[in-house]
Formats: C-alpha cells, sequence, structure tokens
C-alpha cells in the first residue's frame, strides 16, 4: 500500500465512516428495501472512496455522501424502484391533530405507543419529494439551507414540503392510534 | 440591551411555529415568539405538543442504522477481505 493510499484510507475511516448508518438509512428510506440499501450504500461509499481527493476537508461530509447516495439513486436505482402506496397530501387542515388531542393528551403521550416499524412505514408511504425532505429535516436533522442544497430547490419549497410531510405523518400516526386505542377520539 | 420584542397574535406565534422549533429564526423573531409563549398558555402547549411530536419522529426513524453483518460486507468491498 502507498503512503498515499494508506494516507487517503486513514482519513476516508476517519471522516466518513462515521456516517456509514446515515447513508445506509436515507438508502433505505429513497430505495424501499434492506437489499436495495445495502446495495445502494455499497456503492456510494465506493464512488465516495475513489472521489475522496474531492472532498472539501472540513466541510460537512455526512451531506456530502448523501449527495453522492442521492445521484446515484436517482440514476441508477429510481427506474427500478417499486413504487408503493403513496398518500394524499392534498387537503390537510394545518395542525388538526393537535386540535383533536388537546383536551385528552396534549402532550401527545400516546406517540410512544406507535413503533419504529409504523412510523418507517408512514413516511415510506410519503411521495419521494416529501419524503427526503422530512427525512434529511427531522431524522438527520439539517438545517433548511443545506437541505435546500442537498435536494436543489430553494428555501420556500423546503419549508411547505416540510410543512405538509409532517401534517401527512401526524395524521397518519393519529388515525393509527386512535385505532389501536392508544388515544381516543374526540366526540364530535 | 435590546428594546422588548414586538408584540405578536397567535396566528403570526403558530406560522412561526416550525421555523421556531427548528432554530430557523433570526433573533429578534424568535424572542417574540417567546415572548407571546410565556404568555398564552394556549399556544405555548401547541408547541410543546409539536416539538414531543418531532422528538418522537425522529428517535423512531433512527433506529434504522445498518446491521454488524452489512457493515462488515460493506467494508470489505471497501478495503478488502483483511478487514473482515
Ligand atoms: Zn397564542
Amino acid at each position: 500500500m502507498t503512503p498515499t493510499t494508506e494516507e487517503r484510507r486513514r482519513q476516508f475511516e476517519a471522516e466518513a465512516l462515521p456516517h456509514l448508518d446515515a447513508v445506509y438509512r436515507y438508502a433505505h428510506t429513497l430505495a424501499g428495501d434492506p437489499t436495495q440499501a445495502e446495495d445502494l450504500t455499497q456503492e456510494t461509499m465506493l464512488k465516495a472512496l475513489r472521489a475522496w481527493h474531492q472532498f472539501e476537508r472540513g466541510s460537512n461530509a455526512r451531506a456530502w455522501l448523501l449527495t453522492i447516495l442521492r445521484n446515484t439513486f436517482i440514476n441508477e436505482y429510481r427506474r427500478r424502484q417499486h413504487q408503493g402506496e403513496t398518500v394524499d397530501l392534498a387537503g390537510l387542515e394545518p395542525y388538526h391533530v393537535f386540535r383533536e388531542v388537546q383536551e385528552v393528551d396534549p402532550e401527545g403521550r400516546f406517540f410512544a405507543n406507535i413503533v419504529d416499524d409504523e412510523v418507517l412505514r408512514a413516511i415510506g408511504a410519503l411521495p419521494e419529494e416529501f419524503r427526503e425532505v422530512v427525512w434529511l429535516s427531522d431524522v438527520e436533522g439539517f438545517p433548511y439551507a443545506e437541505v435546500a442544497r442537498l435536494l436543489e430547490v430553494p428555501i420556500g419549497t423546503v419549508k411547505s414540503r416540510l410543512f405538509r410531510a409532517r401534517h401527512a405523518l401526524q395524521q397518519r400516526l393519529y388515525d393509527y392510534a386512535v385505532e389501536m386505542g392508544y388515544v381516543k377520539r374526540r366526540a364530535s | 440591551m435590546s428594546a422588548a420584542p414586538r408584540s405578536i397574535d397567535c396566528r403570526e406565534a403558530v406560522e412561526r411555529l416550525y421555523e421556531y422549533l427548528d432554530q430557523e429564526l433570526t433573533p429578534e423573531v424568535r424572542a417574540e415568539v417567546e415572548h407571546h409563549l410565556r404568555s398564552c398558555a394556549g399556544c405555548f402547549r401547541h408547541f410543546d405538543f409539536e416539538r414531543a411530536f418531532l422528538r418522537f419522529l425522529e428517535a423512531r426513524a433512527r433506529g434504522r442504522g445498518a446491521g454488524p453483518e452489512v457493515k462488515q460486507r460493506i467494508l470489505r468491498e471497501l478495503f478488502g477481505p483483511e478487514e473482515a
């Protein structure tokens, strides 16, 4: 192994590998199944390793990796992607769920009963452009500007998609919680 | 010391709700929202509820990482069999 290769590998291990979970999570969110998520993660990390000299040291490595991932997905995977159910985001009444529960459970304690899989299913059912925004913002915690850069859309678009995606998720998870008996639907 | 924050109503406070929770407001607007929340129990509860929802969402969704076998396979692919 040449010193440069070794050096490159050390840097990659220190700065890129800690984000392997984030890459895999986002891959799973985009691709929708674990097998494709693994392939996509592997391909992303390989590309990143090869392109490591292009990474601007000191900038956000996670954002850089997720950009590579997203481009790979769009160029090579989207065509093969299985289109599952998608929810309709039109006609959501703002903050409807809070109004429904503010008398019975204003702190949203019922959420604690909802398991991971149900939440991931709900996110997976969002149309892709909403799923991405909610994932990057709410799961990965990127600020609006970073999400906008990653997705190549204006900040205003990030905000409006986030607004609708959060409302759609909340409504779906609330309906689920009612169905499961975790919270009582308000008598009308 | 800066001047007291401008007074805003519930509608304006709720319009800023997500930007507030996402820490995307300027310090002045943030102060306006906080000023309103101190005097409005209804908005305070609403903001609290939305914050709880976002925390819940993050906690549930972050659980899905790559398992150890997946990581091993990827590392092997990246650096060769010595890593396994
Ligand atoms: Zn208010």
